[in-house]
């Protein structure tokens, strides 16, 4: 973890992570432009479509970000996370409860942090609540709760048994 | 292990870049972080599995394609 948390952002069943400054907004649809993203279309390119359609923006250290009631945007986490593949340590990052009792969700269902994960975390953001809300850099935003797994994972495992499965070819 | 991958462009987070690998059915891209990269080469622990001169290796990350397991030519790996 990098930078490393301080021991106050541990509890006994999870670890809080804070916000990068960086954030990506979605851009406004102009009126009468009919636009769609197809994800499954052969060839489609997830960052371009990130490019054409959002605006990054730095986090104002005095002011904060004020989030927009009913958007979503793209934060991520300040820490960087590494869990290595020889580990049997996975995670999930959640929400929290004080924000969420603002309304904000910081993921949308994808809260997995696979065992061999490196980097910041991304979170997608949305902010359900009727008014808006403000971010600040460095701000908790997410907790990692840590779960092991029963075995090393099949690409962390070197062992006399690497390389085999339990499917043969007919 | 590692894969070797093709440096495509920055991606959404200054942190993070696109990279590119070869697979047996065409190119997958997959969003890292730059300190996953080291010459052009993304770890990937041990293949899961083999078949013929092809490796079945777990990303470190999931492709925009969403597939975490991909077959690589077994030369792409070192």
């Amino acid at each position: 973890m990098d930078p490393a948390p301080d021991i106050s952002f541990y509890s006994s069943t999870s670890l809080d992570l804070t916000l990068d400054r960086r954030l990506t907004l979605f851009k406004d649809q102009k009126t009468g432009i009919n636009l769609s993203i197809d994800p499954s279309q052969k060839g489609y390119n997830h960052e371009e479509v990130m490019a054409k359609n959002t605006t990054p923006v730095d986090i104002d250290e005095e002011h904060g970000f004020e989030f927009p009631p009913h958007h979503m945007i793209l934060a991520w986490t300040r820490e960087f996370v590494e869990l290595k593949f020889q580990s049997r340590i996975a995670a999930r990052v959640e929400g929290k409860s004080s924000l969420a009792r603002l309304g904000i969700g910081i993921h949308l269902t994808a809260p997995t942090i696979h065992a061999g994960f490196a980097g910041q975390i991304r979170l997608e953001m949305v902010n359900h609540n009727k008014v808006p809300v403000r971010l600040r850099i460095g701000m908790k935003i997410c907790q990692l709760i840590f779960e092991q797994t029963l075995g090393t994972p099949v690409r962390g495992y070197e062992g006399r048994f690497a390389g085999q499965t339990t499917t043969k070819k007919g | 292990m590692k894969v070797r991958v093709r440096h495509i462009g920055p991606a959404t987070h200054p942190s993070e870049v696109v990279v590119s690998v070869d697979t047996t059915t065409g190119a997958e891209h997959l969003v890292v972080n730059q300190r996953s990269l080291k010459d052009n080469k993304l770890e990937i622990g041990y293949p899961i599995n083999s078949l013929d001169s092809n490796l079945l290796v777990e990303l470190p990350r999931e492709t925009i394609n969403g597939s975490w397991r991909v077959w690589v030519p077994q030369a792409s790996v070192e």
